[in-house]
């Protein structure tokens, strides 16, 4: 019961939060919903007994890209960007995208969820551990290989000429 | 000191009475004490007042580890009690959420008042005496009395909902960040098996609070202190997380309770297991750490975000009463924090020193070593200049970062001889 409640609160702010970022017409405000949103995911993580991903999902999402966004729009930031909004008028287009990747969604989960909360509480970290630098050593160590040619990528078109 | 003594300049008039004489009569400026310090009646008593406040804090602490004690058995009287399960379990995590923030509370009334007393002998003053009588304990007390009583001032161009916001996103993760702290060998508030990493996550949101606090001012000092703010703690969490793995690897958990347990025993009888004395690789990770953990609570020589010599006070300008207090009660937060992960990690956490101690509780060990530790921290911030904002990303990422990647390597071939049996193990 409690877990329930506490499953569809977090949910609730993960949503709230998402629908803040897009509604919001001050951009440091919605950078800062996003935070929300994804700490509400974390929290989503939490209820359902997934230690680890949730706490690397506050660490890198809300300590990390959240505070980069939030940097970012403060220093890029125009005055216009306090008081313009951020939507347009194609309120039945968006709508229909939402439906259909919502429905779509829907059937996926229904095919692998039974429901939230019947997960028991077990320590897997340990297992998680084994499975990346075991089983999965192999596509971890591309992700790895793709992130540092991101950043290397980065450190190229951002560098000075000299 | 006799009469003849009596220094010419004019003594300071207190409006206050002992024994129908004013105070002004029978004392002196505190200064004086300090004339010759190691006169041997002075350096007696001096040392009697420290065996005294030993004693009293071993007293207090044995009361406060004793009632943590019957945790245990106030959970049980709850569960007797008839209430439903939900009900007893939302009780018992508010007991125990009020313990963690009353810590966090006191610390930040003796951290203050003993940070003065540091700074102040470090430059040679005397810092607080009056207030209370014993050497101005009571002066944070007051402190916070004013802080309470003083006016809420929002500017006319701060964004109002977030300039009252501020203080509380960055006041609230540090509280949950204590969750898993250990305060002796099995005695913290949560079990968690990701402990070390939960620590760090909460630990890393507070930011948030501080670019907010310098974003909804609306005063560009202000501002440039919340962006330092953010870029710094954002790049020293790095080499902070990475200067742990070492440990990680040793303890084999990312469990607290594990890691402490993992340094029980002593080398030849006498050296203990803490993995500050694992060769090289302790020494180096308990470096990094230490100074990633001074810079991200934002205290000299790391304290760029606030420089007061370059933007006023930084992010909390424009913050004063309780609020601005809120922000010091963050990073006095983040020192007891950054204190006790330093206990935990590299000291050893309850274990005794020595051998022949080991009847000690633990929680005098863990208490004692991160107050040693926090010290430390209380000493770098009055005795070290402030590095430029340049130097600090350069030392971060071309020094702290790099090497702190290398000691993982160390700490592998480290692993690997002792499981070869080379080592010391």
């Amino acid at each position: 019961m409690l877990e329930t409640i506490a499953f569809y609160s977090m949910a609730a702010v993960a949503v709230a939060g998402a629908l803040l970022v897009v509604t919001l017409r001050n951009t440091v405000h919605s950078a800062l919903a996003l935070g929300l949103s994804l700490a509400g995911v974390a929290g989503v993580f939490a209820c359902l007994s997934a230690d680890f991903l949730f706490a690397a999902q506050l660490l890198i999402y809300v300590g990390g890209i959240a505070i980069l966004i939030v940097f970012v729009v403060m220093l890029l930031g125009r005055t216009t960007d306090l008081h313009n909004r951020q939507v347009n008028e194609l309120w039945g287009a968006a709508l229909l995208v939402c439906a259909i990747t919502g429905a779509g969604l829907w059937r996926l989960t229904s095919f692998f969820g039974a429901g939230t909360g019947d997960t028991p509480h077990a320590a897997q970290t340990r297992a998680i551990g084994l499975l990346m630098l075991g089983e999965y050593a192999v596509p971890f160590e591309l992700i790895s290989l793709v992130l540092l040619a991101a950043l290397l990528g980065a450190v190229f078109f951002s560098r000075k000429e000299i | 000191m006799s009469a003849a003594e009596k220094p010419a300049y004019p003594q300071p008039v207190l409006n206050r009475k002992a024994g129908g004489r004013l105070l002004t009569d029978t004392r002196y400026w505190p200064t004086e004490l300090w004339k010759s310090p190691w006169s041997l009646p002075r350096y007696r008593a001096g040392a009697l007042w420290l065996a005294g406040i030993i004693i009293g804090l071993l007293a207090i602490g044995a009361g406060v580890g004793e009632l943590a004690r019957w945790g245990e058995k106030l959970l049980a009287l709850l569960n007797r009690s008839g209430l439903p399960p939900a009900a007893v379990a939302w009780a018992w995590v508010l007991i125990k959420l009020g313990c963690v923030i009353g810590v966090i509370v006191a610390n930040g009334l003796w951290a203050v008042w003993w940070e003065r007393k540091i700074s102040a002998h470090i430059q040679s003053r005397v810092g607080p005496m009056y207030a209370g009588g014993f050497h101005g304990w009571a002066q944070t007390l007051l402190d916070t009395v004013k802080l309470l009583l003083k006016e809420d001032v929002t500017p006319a161009a701060a964004d109002q909902v977030m300039h009252t916001l501020a203080p509380v996103v960055a006041i609230a993760p540090c509280v949950m960040a204590f969750a898993p702290v250990l305060f002796g060998t099995e005695l913290a508030a949560a079990k968690l098996d990701v402990g070390v990493l939960y620590i760090f996550a909460f630990a890393g949101i507070s930011v948030i609070g501080v670019v907010m606090a310098g974003w909804a001012s609306g005063n560009k000092y202000s501002l440039l202190g919340g962006l330092r703010a953010a870029a710094q703690i954002v790049s020293y969490e790095l080499p902070r997380g990475f200067s742990v793995v070492p440990v990680l690897m040793f303890a084999g958990s990312l469990d607290l309770a594990v890691i402490d347990a993992a340094q029980a025993g002593y080398w030849f009888g006498f050296l203990p297991r803490w993995f500050v004395f694992y060769p090289v690789v302790g020494q180096l990770a308990f470096l990094f750490f230490l100074i990633a953990s001074v810079a991200e609570t934002n205290r000299t020589p790391f304290d760029i975000p606030e420089a007061e010599s370059e933007l006023v006070a930084g992010f909390h300008t424009e913050f004063s009463g309780m609020k601005w207090s809120l922000f010091f009660l963050m990073e006095y937060g983040y020192v007891l924090l950054s204190s006790f992960l330093l206990a935990v990690f590299f000291l050893g956490g309850g274990a005794a020193p020595l051998p022949w101690l080991v009847g000690i509780p633990s929680w005098i060990w863990m208490t004692g070593k991160a107050m040693l530790m926090m010290f430390v921290f209380l000493w770098f911030r009055w005795t070290f200049p402030r590095l430029r904002v340049d130097q600090l990303m350069d030392f971060n990422w071309k020094f702290l970062l790099p090497w702190s990647f290398a000691n993982i390597a160390f700490a592998g071939i480290l692993l690997f001889l002792m499981q070869r049996g080379w080592g010391l193990r």
